[in-house]
């Protein structure tokens, strides 16, 4: 018997409440026979993952008992429970926080396991390496995914234009976003998202130019000229209307139904590759995927597999074997992943994905076949970003892109404070 | 050597016929502390216990993942001269605080006057108008608040007739905190509760007699039931006013964590909450928090001090 507990059945009453106490108490009294885990995501990531662990105790006789969370909460649960010496065995881990966690050997390296519980002999190199710090590795990447644009293909077939393709540059955005806006539809749809303060594209933008967000000793890679370049083209998309103004932006507060794409208020969004199920699921319009605009024609690079996240191995685990065993299940049986499907993103054994490839429904179908064939977009895996950069993102980048979307900043100053604040955390985070 | 041996035995007589503190407080109290038990284990554990490690903490780095290290006031030298954010976010929760008690003060003693009339169906009525504080700040709030001050929202459909084309309200800097004030105000009810109650021991008589000298429905509304209210209206301020400083979760749901747009609705807590939470600063974040408690301490005593020069009471 598994207890299962989320906030969602807390909430639901006593019965919840009754299944808590008695998991504390399960914990409390945890054997070798059994391991803990804890995981983001929501209900239908969970039902997935419980069935593995279904699966793995009717093969092992280990019962692993699952918590999940939802991103924002989950960080705050596990530093807490981290620090309480009470961490699970099984952590899923994300890149922005593996450094960290790495560091305060809050997790386990892994390479003793590596050939005896672990078989990674044909497990993705680029994965492999993702999950490595200080050339040890500390996580194991459930899935590849990458940067996406969504598009709203309804909407491009009603506005009469053509839908992107890989190809496309941000040239071609705007002579998009132009007709897109003679063709009125909807009340004035605009063709993309305002992107100013999205990381990820930001990011990509700048590798095309041959740069990096983060440099490998954990500095800052952009300089203010870039920055302002990079205020100043999404100042020229705002002020034409291709994209949406930056108090309709500023609605997307993070849940998937804020977005501009779910919200009716742009064609296209910077997304990532295996969320196209997700928002299908909440849109009645076709989707479909394709690459982050290019700088120019024919430059690529500034895509990369990225591991959409991992397993790791709590420092403090007491069953660190028979951790590292189940998440060699949980990756490399193939009944495991007919159930895990790719919704945590493209499995990184070859042989997973021949198992998945023929049961994918049209979406992954999509998703897979476009982290299959980013061709020359594909650059190398950039280093593991800094522990201050989730702060630069979401307390810095945003504000900034906001005060220079809303005017409050030229883009000249904006970029001048990103670059000097942004140095400023790294320091005070070193 | 007599005296002392008859003050000694005095003394031994006493002890042995009055019971010690401890074992009459043993027979005596112990029922009642046993059953006060869950309550202190929880008030000296989950209340007092983090209160006190919290005021160590807030001189200290601690990110949770490694033990905290002592530095000194760093954390306050800080906060006053080298961190925009916590001046930004003192504004906004002060905005909040000054605008937001007064109107919704304002706004339950109004409906609580007209509910006082005696009318039929009063329980009915005092029901709906308190089910907004039900409602809380939710998921479902936050999507109202949305529909209601969007670009094409209902407050903008309403304009429109005018011919006024409105912004997104609640996604532009200059207004987003005022539809988080609006929705304070709108959650009304439990200081309308404790008006009505307080208009209700206001003794009829001395409308009575204010109209038979002649005195009309504002007069008496100023001259009667402003003054022999004011002790309602006192505690009703400082308890709006702790609660709209302690204010979190209106902003935290409405801009889903972010204190959006570029910081307009970024509550001192909501700030906390980031370091604490979001960036895993504990000690900067204890920090905050006992600034905040020394900010409403200080509001608190102010108000107490000035009381005695407009809260009347009867005796």
């Amino acid at each position: 018997m598994t207890f299962r507990i989320d906030r969602r059945s807390f909430l639901l009453g006593s019965t919840a409440l009754l299944a808590a106490g008695a998991a504390g108490i399960n914990a409390a009294w945890a054997q070798a026979s059994s391991l803990r885990l804890i995981f983001w995501g929501g209900q239908p990531r969970a039902d997935r993952t419980y069935a593995v662990t279904d699966l793995y105790k009717e093969a092992k006789g280990t019962d692993v008992q699952g918590e999940f969370l939802a991103w924002n909460d989950y960080w705050a649960k596990l530093a807490t429970q981290t620090a309480g010496g009470n961490a699970p065995d099984v952590i899923q881990m994300d890149y922005r926080y593996i450094v960290e966690y790495a560091n305060r050997n809050a997790i386990a390296p892994l390479d003793d396991y590596v050939g005896t519980q672990l078989q990674l002999a044909d497990f993705d190199q680029d994965q492999l390496e993702g999950g490595k710090v200080n050339g040890k590795l500390y996580g194991i990447s459930l899935g590849a995914n990458s940067v996406a644009m969504l598009v709203n293909t309804t909407a491009f077939e009603e506005a009469g234009v053509t839908p992107p393709t890989n190809d496309w540059t941000f040239d071609d955005l705007r002579t998009m976003g132009e007709a897109f806006k003679a063709a009125n539809i909807r009340g004035g749809m605009k063709l993309i998202a305002d992107g100013s303060y999205s990381e990820p594209m930001l990011n990509n933008w700048i590798r095309q130019k041959g740069k990096e967000l983060y440099t490998a000793d954990g500095q800052l890679g952009l300089d203010e000229a870039d920055m302002t370049e990079w205020f100043q083209l999404w100042n020229g998309l705002r002020e034409a209307g291709i994209c949406v103004s930056a108090d309709e932006q500023a609605l997307d507060t993070g849940p998937l139904e804020s977005t501009m794409i779910v919200s009716g208020k742009a064609a296209m969004i910077p997304a990532n590759s295996n969320q196209l199920v997700a928002f299908q699921a909440l849109m009645q319009d076709k989707i479909d995927m394709v690459g982050y605009p290019r700088i120019a024609a024919g430059q690529g690079g500034g895509h990369f597999r990225k591991p959409s996240m991992f397993f790791s191995v709590a420092g403090s685990s007491a069953n660190k074997e028979a951790a590292a065993e189940f998440i060699n299940f949980f990756i490399s049986d193939p009944e495991a992943a007919k159930v895990l499907d790719v919704e945590r993103g493209i499995p990184c054994l070859p042989a997973m994905r021949d198992v998945v490839a023929p049961l994918l429904n049209e979406q992954n179908q999509i998703a897979l076949n476009f982290v299959s064939n980013l061709g020359d977009l594909l650059g190398p895996l950039p280093p593991p970003p800094p522990a201050a950069a989730g702060e630069i993102d979401l307390s810095l980048l945003r504000t900034v892109g906001q005060e220079v979307g809303f005017g409050a900043r030229s883009a000249e100053d904006g970029a001048a404070y990103f670059v000097a604040e942004a140095k400023a955390i790294l320091e005070r985070a070193a | 050597m007599a005296m002392s041996t008859t003050t000694l035995g005095a003394s031994e007589h006493d002890a042995s016929t009055r019971p010690s503190f401890w074992s009459r407080l043993w027979q005596n109290d112990a029922p009642g502390y046993l059953f006060l038990l869950p309550w202190l284990i929880g008030f000296f554990g989950l209340t007092i216990g983090p209160i006190i490690s919290s005021f160590y903490l807030s001189f200290t780095d601690f990110d949770l993942l490694t033990s905290p290290e002592w530095v000194g006031a760093n954390n306050y030298i800080r906060m006053f001269t080298n961190d925009p954010k916590f001046w930004a976010s003192m504004r906004v929760t002060m905005m909040f605080v000054i605008f937001s008690v007064p109107l919704k003060l304002a706004f339950a003693l109004g409906v609580a006057l007209l509910l006082n009339r005696g009318m039929r169906g009063l329980p009915l009525y005092r029901a709906l108008f308190y089910l907004p504080s039900l409602l809380g700040a939710s998921v479902a709030i936050a999507i109202l608040w949305q529909q209601i001050f969007a670009r094409d929202g209902l407050v903008n459909d309403f304009l429109a007739i005018f011919g006024i084309v409105g912004p997104s309200w609640i996604s532009t800097p200059q207004y987003s905190l005022w539809t988080i004030i609006i929705l304070a105000v709108w959650q009304f009810g439990s200081p309308m509760i404790i008006f009505l109650a307080g208009l209700r021991q206001i003794p009829q008589d001395m409308y009575e007699a204010a109209s038979l000298d002649g005195a009309g429905r504002w007069r008496q509304f100023r001259k009667i039931t402003l003054p022999l209210l004011t002790p309602v209206v006192f505690f009703n301020a400082i308890i709006q006013t702790i609660e709209a400083f302690k204010s979190f979760t209106p902003a935290f749901i409405i801009s889903g964590g972010t204190g959006n747009p570029i910081n307009s609705t970024l509550f001192y807590t909501l700030y906390l909450y980031q370091e604490a939470f979001g960036f895993f600063r504990m000690g900067y974040a204890s920090a905050l928090a006992w600034v905040l408690l020394a900010l409403v301490g200080l509001f608190t005593a102010f108000s107490f001090l000035t009381s005695k020069y407009w809260v009347h009471y009867d005796d």
